[in-house]
C-alpha cells in the first residue's frame, strides 16, 4: 500500500512544514534528547568505566532485586487481575462498582502515600509491626515491603486492560462452551483465555514497565539499604546524589534498556493484534 | 426426547419473569415459545438449558427423557443451544467450532481423531458449508454463522435442541431461507426442539405447536391452526397479527359491529381478511365507514377506513374482489363480517 494521504491538503505548504517542525522539535527535546543524553553521559568516561559501573556488586544486586520484584509482582497481578476482571466483567453482584473503584485506587493516590500506608501497617511502630517482628518477619526496609508496594502501584494495569474487553465480549461464548460439555477449566483455557490473550500480554507489558521503574512507593518502604533493598531506580538516585554522575547514568542506561525491550515487545504485540483483527472479508456472502 | 417442565417460576431483582409455568414438549416435536419481549420465553429456555436456575420450590421439576435434570449442571445436561448472536468461538475455525463439544469430552468418551473428522465433515455437509471449514466466524455471513452454530450444537448429539431467537439478527430474506431449511432439517433429524421467537409469522410457519406467553404465563398452547383460528384470549388475538377492534354486540349468536341501542358494547375482534366491504347496506350488521387509503401493491389489497364511530378499520381482499367493487379513496362504504369465526371478548 502506498503511503499517501487520503485527504486533500487545504493548508499552505509553509504552514504544514511549520507544524511538522514544531512536532519534531517537541518530540526531540522532550523525549529523544533525554534518552540520548542518558547514553552519552553513561559512556562519558569510556566503555571500560561503563562496564565497571554496571558490574559493580551493588548495581548487580539492585538489578537482581528489580528483576525479582518485577517477576513476583507480575505473577501476583496476573492472578489478581484475571480474577478481578472475570468477576467484574461476567457477573453482577452487590459491591461491583465499589470493587471497580478500589481497583482504580492505586492510580488515584500518589505513590509516596502508597508507600507510607505500608510503613504505617507493617513498620516497627505500625499496626502489625509488633506481631510480625516477634515472629521474625521483616516487611518494611526489606524485600517483602518493596514487592508489596510495587504490587500495589501496578495493580490496576492488567485489570484495566481486561475489563472493557471482557465486558464487550460478554459471557455467551462461555455459556456455549459449558452447554457443549466443557468444565470450568476447559472453558477458561479454550475459550476465555484465547479471547483475551493479547490484552493480557499488553497489560503485563505495561505493568512490567511500571514495576521496574517505580520510584516513589518503593523509596518509602525500602530504606535504601545498599546491596539489600535498593532497586535500580533507587540505586541511580544514590549514585547521583553522591556526584557519581557517570556511574548513575550507566545504571540508568540499564533501566532505559529494560524499557526499550518492553517497548519493542509492546510494538510487536500491537502489530500481531492488527494482523489478527484484520477486517472480516466476504461479509455479504449468504 | 420429551421435555416436561412443571411449576417453573423465576423472579429477578425487579421483575417476575415466570409465574408457575408448565411446559410439555412431545418427543421429536418442534415447539415455538412465542411472546413479546419480557414475556419470560427466553428465561424458560435458559432454565431448561441450565443457564438460569428457577426460584427454589420443591414442586419444580424439569424432566427430559424421564429424568429430572434440574440438579444437573449445564455441562452435564447434553442440550444443544443456539444463541441469537451465534456465540461462535471467534478464535477457532468453523471446523474447530463444530468439533469443540467432542474435544472437551472426558478422554474415555472422546472419539478418535479420524472418527471426529468424519463426524464434523458429516455435519459440515449437512449445513452445506464444507468449503468453509478452515474459515473463521468473522469471515462468514450471519446466515452461515447460524448454520455453524447449529452444527456445533448437533455435534454433541443433544437430547433436546434449544434455539433462542435464532433468526433474530438476520435480514428478512435470509431469515425466510433459514426457516425453511430448519423445517426440512428437523424433518430429517427429528430432535425434540424448542424455538423461542417474538415473530408470530415465524412461529406459525415453523412450529408443530405454539406456546404463546405473556407476562410470565402461558396464554395458550396449540397447533398453529388452533391458536390462529381459535384464540383463547384477547392477548392471543392481538399478538397473532393485525386485528380490528369493534365496540359492537352479539345478536342471536352472531357478532354485530355496531353497539346496542342503549349503548352497551362488547369488544369484537376481527382480522382484516375476515371483513368485507359492500357499497350499500344489506343488513344491520354492517357499519358505515369512509375509505382513507388503498394499498394495492402486493399479493392482496389493503383498505384502510375510518368508521363513523371513529374506529380505524383495516380490510384485506383479493385483487379480484377489489376490481369488482371499484371503490375509491374518500367514498363511504359499509363494512361487514365475512367470516363468523371472530373473537368476542367475554364480559
Amino acid at each position: 500500500m502506498a503511503i499517501t494521504s487520503r485527504h486533500r491538503h487545504t493548508e499552505p505548504v509553509w504552514m504544514r512544514n511549520l507544524f511538522i517542525a514544531a512536532a519534531v522539535i517537541f518530540v526531540g527535546l522532550l523525549i529523544l534528547l533525554p534518552v540520548i543524553s542518558v547514553f552519552t553521559e553513561a559512556f562519558r568516561k569510556g566503555f571500560a568505566f561503563y562496564l565497571t559501573s554496571i558490574s559493580d556488586p551493588l548495581a548487580m544486586s539492585a538489578l537482581r532485586l528489580t528483576v525479582i520484584t518485577a517477576a513476583v509482582t507480575l505473577a501476583a497481578n496476573l492472578v489478581f487481575g484475571l480474577a478481578a476482571s472475570w468477576l467484574i466483567a461476567k457477573f453482577s453482584f452487590p459491591g461491583r462498582n465499589l470493587l471497580l473503584s478500589l481497583i482504580d485506587l492505586p492510580f488515584a493516590v500518589s505513590p509516596v502515600i502508597s508507600g507510607l500506608v505500608f510503613v504505617l501497617l507493617f513498620g516497627a511502630q505500625g499496626w502489625f509491626g509488633n506481631s510480625l517482628s516477634s515472629r521474625g518477619i521483616q516487611v518494611i526496609f526489606a524485600t517483602p515491603g518493596v514487592i508489596l508496594a510495587t504490587i500495589f502501584v501496578t495493580f490496576p494495569f492488567i485489570a484495566r486492560e481486561l475489563i472493557p474487553l471482557m465486558q464487550e465480549q460478554g459471557a455467551e461464548e462461555e455459556e456455549a462452551a459449558v452447554l457443549l460439555g466443557a468444565n470450568g477449566w476447559q472453558t477458561f483455557r479454550r475459550v476465555t483465555l484465547p479471547n483475551i490473550r493479547w490484552a493480557l500480554v499488553y497489560g503485563v507489558v505495561l505493568a512490567n514497565a511500571r514495576a521496574m521503574g517505580e520510584f516513589g512507593a518503593v523509596s518509602v518502604v525500602s530504606g535504601h539499604i545498599r546491596g539489600r533493598t535498593n532497586t535500580l531506580p533507587l540505586h541511580v538516585e544514590i549514585l547521583y546524589n553522591e556526584y557519581n554522575f557517570s556511574a548513575a547514568f550507566a545504571v540508568a542506561s540499564l533501566l532505559a534498556l529494560l524499557a526499550l525491550v518492553t517497548l519493542v515487545a509492546k510494538a510487536a504485540l500491537e502489530w500481531r493484534i492488527r494482523v489478527e483483527e484484520r477486517p472480516a472479508v466476504m461479509e455479504d456472502v449468504v | 426426547m420429551a421435555i416436561d417442565a412443571r411449576h417453573v417460576s423465576k423472579s429477578f431483582a425487579n421483575y417476575v419473569a415466570l409465574r408457575d409455568v408448565d411446559l410439555h414438549v412431545e418427543q421429536s416435536e418442534l415447539i415455538a415459545l412465542l411472546g413479546p419481549s419480557g414475556s419470560g420465553k427466553t428465561t424458560l429456555l435458559r432454565i431448561i438449558a441450565g443457564l438460569d436456575t428457577p426460584d427454589p420450590n420443591p414442586q419444580t421439576s424439569v424432566v427430559v427423557d424421564g429424568q429430572d435434570i434440574l440438579d444437573r449442571r449445564g455441562s452435564e445436561r447434553r442440550v444443544g443451544f443456539v444463541f441469537q448472536h451465534y456465540a461462535l468461538f471467534r478464535h477457532m475455525t468453523v471446523f474447530e467450532n463444530i468439533a469443540f463439544g467432542l474435544r472437551v469430552r472426558p478422554r474415555k468418551l472422546r472419539p478418535s481423531e479420524p472418527e471426529l473428522r468424519r463426524k464434523v465433515n458429516e455435519l459440515l455437509d449437512l449445513i452445506q458449508l464444507g468449503r468453509w471449514s478452515t474459515h473463521y466466524p468473522s469471515q462468514l455471513s450471519g446466515g452461515q454463522r447460524q448454520r455453524v452454530a447449529l452444527a456445533r450444537a448437533l455435534a454433541i448429539e443433544p437430547s433436546v435442541l434449544l434455539l433462542d431467537e435464532p433468526f433474530g439478527a438476520l435480514d428478512a430474506k435470509v431469515r425466510q431461507e433459514l426457516r425453511r431449511w430448519l423445517r426440512t432439517l428437523h424433518a430429517k433429524i427429528a430432535v425434540t426442539s424448542v424455538l423461542v421467537t417474538h415473530d408470530q409469522e415465524e412461529a406459525l410457519e415453523v412450529a408443530d405447536r405454539i406456546v404463546i406467553m405473556n407476562q410470565g404465563r402461558i396464554e395458550q398452547t396449540g397447533t398453529p391452526d388452533e391458536v390462529f383460528h381459535n384464540p383463547a384470549s384477547e392477548f392471543v388475538v392481538t399478538f397473532l397479527g393485525h386485528v380490528n377492534l369493534f365496540h359492537g354486540r352479539v345478536e342471536a349468536g352472531q357478532p354485530v359491529l355496531s353497539p346496542e341501542a342503549n349503548g352497551h358494547t362488547t369488544r369484537v375482534f376481527v382480522r382484516p381478511h375476515e371483513l368485507d366491504i359492500e357499497r350499500y347496506q344489506s343488513s344491520g350488521a354492517s357499519v358505515a365507514a369512509s375509505i382513507h387509503r388503498i394499498q394495492s401493491a402486493g399479493p392482496i389489497v389493503r383498505v384502510e377506513l375510518t368508521s363513523h364511530q371513529n374506529e380505524s378499520i383495516t380490510v384485506e381482499m383479493t385483487h379480484e374482489r377489489y376490481r369488482d367493487l371499484t371503490i375509491k379513496t374518500g367514498e363511504t362504504v359499509y363494512v361487514k363480517v365475512r367470516d363468523v369465526r371472530v373473537f368476542v371478548a367475554s364480559k
